[in-house]
């Protein structure tokens, strides 16, 4: 435990020497965000002038919390993980988010209903392996290995199969077809993605980071970390503007020279950082002309990850058996292709794959999520109601019954309030679909045409959901720390 | 052409990695050396593949755990697309 102990040690190199005196911040970051964040955080710590500039006037991205007639919500993120295994733990420890807000865990973290099984997912590993095991004895075997390789691949195992899908790793190890579907679910219902879609190397992240080792909740609610890693990042010199849209960055000579706000302020910087949707970075805060027209072409052709639909109910009672995991997930059926493409065709009659969660410092305040597509802004005006109803008479005949009347208080956020918030390109959950051709595209990563410009979160083609952001937020800073000969030892 | 090549890949791994282009040896090891995970040899092997717009085949990743090997390997595929 000793060794787990993070010194964190600021070199304090002369700054003076890297920076060109008459820029007014070092880096800007467009977009509080979590990914935005922690950048920031690492890069502030490191002695970094930092801006970030967020549109909202809340940090937090999809990790907000709101509160409505005395109920507080989470907006969108009600959970993460990676917290023990993954470099979310190692990060937030480095950080010292754990300092500043309580982090606890469900257990199980997550618990599957499917016609024929229940199937928990918990804290002890081989707990969840043999509850596996139980289920389905003859895949016993297989079951094992494959948790063990989603722990400890060989560093480049995954690079060998970026091309497959998470089908075709299900259909490596796995026979029997309902296993795979189970073992498919939590992958459709996290990245909005079926199975023969998703890169293998995606599905089995979120398969470790968010169900083996997820559950984790902050103390309060989620807009807890957040606000907790903007302490850090002032803590550390950093400056947040809340309110502050970001018009245009700059780029002259193929480098970047800083952004220009919404009110017309231009200010420089040496690096930016685009934490914020890759459309809106590429086609208006960059433009053609930065960008060039075939580049603009690709990005047109990209597919992004489909939007949700996320139920707000306020009751006037607690349910224990909602209280018992942290998410309990509704698996209608086995054809997990057919379900997507129902929730892609978005039929509020036909809701068939949702989450149930109620956060358990706000045990009255339900949350329930299920996958949809954009359709339109019209679309949601004349049809949000219709949907509240009927995803409420889903969830009455299927999961809670008699929810009906201990509602309170009901709102939802359809795909078109998740951009008004966020601007992200038609509501999109998590950035790019995460396909194996959209895996690792390197101008969304570093775009070879803008010097010193980097994206960092969700649309970078690398990861999504909090441990996913976390990770690409710091390895971000970093691959700029390193470049400026800015460290931190351990 | 090899020289080429060679400068190619070391830009990308820099790009990938936060390290210096001179502290990237034809010996280095990825893994040991320059902190490669299992993402970053994803980044690697992808940008590779876009760079020279070539296949690299699964069952040759693995092999890839030094510059030296990923100058070789790109050098055999972009002759084997020359003379296809």
């Amino acid at each position: 435990m000793l060794f787990a102990m993070v010194l964190f040690i600021v070199i304090p190199a002369c700054r003076e020497s890297f920076f060109k005196k008459s820029d007014m911040y070092d880096t800007i970051i467009i977009g509080a965000g979590i990914g935005g964040l922690v950048c920031g955080c690492y890069l502030a710590k490191a002695g970094m002038k930092v801006l970030i500039a967020e549109q909202h006037y809340k940090p937090g991205g999809y990790c907000t919390s709101f509160k409505r007639q005395g109920f507080t919500f989470d907006a969108a993120a009600h959970i993460f993980g990676g917290y023990k295994y993954g470099s979310l733990g190692k990060i937030f420890k480095e950080l010292g988010v754990d300092k500043k807000v309580e982090i606890r865990k469900f257990d199980p973290s997550d618990i599957i209903i499917t016609p024929d099984y229940k199937v928990s997912f918990w804290g002890d590993l081989d707990k969840t392996i043999e509850n596996f095991q139980t289920a389905f004895p003859e895949e016993s075997n297989k079951i094992k290995e494959f948790l063990y390789f989603l722990f400890s691949p060989e560093p480049n195992s995954f690079a060998r199969i970026r091309s497959w899908t998470f089908k075709d790793l299900m259909d490596k190890y796995f026979e029997d077809d309902k296993l795979k579907a189970i073992l498919s679910f939590p992958i459709l219902a996290n990245a909005g993605l079926p199975p023969s879609q998703i890169s293998a190397f995606i599905g089995a992240k979120i398969f470790k980071e968010f169900y083996l080792d997820g559950g984790y909740y902050p103390g309060g609610n989620m807009q807890a970390l957040p606000d907790a890693l903007v302490e850090i990042f002032k803590e550390s010199g950093g400056e947040l503007r809340l309110s502050c849209l970001v018009k245009k960055i700059k780029v002259k000579d193929n480098k970047v020279t800083g952004v220009v706000l919404g009110d017309g302020e231009y200010i420089s910087s040496k690096y930016v950082i685009s934490n914020c949707d890759a459309r809106q970075t590429f086609y208006k805060l960059l433009g053609r002309k930065a960008v060039g027209q075939d580049f603009l072409n690709k990005i047109n052709s990209m597919i992004p990850s489909p939007s949700m639909f996320v139920l707000y109910l306020g009751l006037d009672t607690y349910f224990d058996t909602l209280s018992e995991s942290g998410t309990k997930w509704f698996m209608l059926s086995y054809n997990i292709d057919k379900i997507y493409r129902s929730a892609e065709k978005g039929d509020f009659n036909n809701i068939d794959i949702y989450m149930v969660h109620v956060s358990p410092s706000n045990p009255k305040s339900l949350l329930a999520i299920t996958i949809v597509s954009f359709k339109s802004k019209k679309y949601w005006e004349n049809n949000k109601g219709k949907w509240i109803e009927s995803f409420i008479k889903t969830i009455e005949k299927h999961s809670i019954p008699a929810l009906t009347k201990h509602i309170v208080y009901k709102d939802a956020a359809t795909p078109y309030t998740l951009y008004r918030y966020t601007l992200n390109y038609k509501g999109s959950a998590r950035g790019w679909a995460c396909t194996p051709s959209q895996l690792a595209v390197p101008d969304l990563r570093k775009p070879s045409f803008a010097q010193n410009l980097y994206l960092t979160g969700h649309w970078t083609t690398l990861g999504m959901g909090i441990s996913g952001v976390v990770y690409v937020g710091y390895d971000t800073a970093k691959i700029i720390l390193k470049k400026e000969k800015l460290g931190y030892n351990y | 052409m090899v020289n080429n090549v060679e400068k190619e890949i070391i830009s990308i791994i820099s790009d990938v990695s936060g390290f210096d282009e001179e502290e990237i040896k034809p010996d280095t090891n990825f893994f040991q050396d320059l902190e490669i995970d299992s993402i970053k040899a994803i980044e690697i092997t992808v940008a590779i593949e876009k760079k020279f717009k070539i296949s690299v085949r699964d069952e040759d990743v693995p092999n890839i755990t030094t510059l030296k090997q990923a100058v070789e390997l790109v050098n055999t595929l972009i002759n084997q697309k020359d003379t296809a």
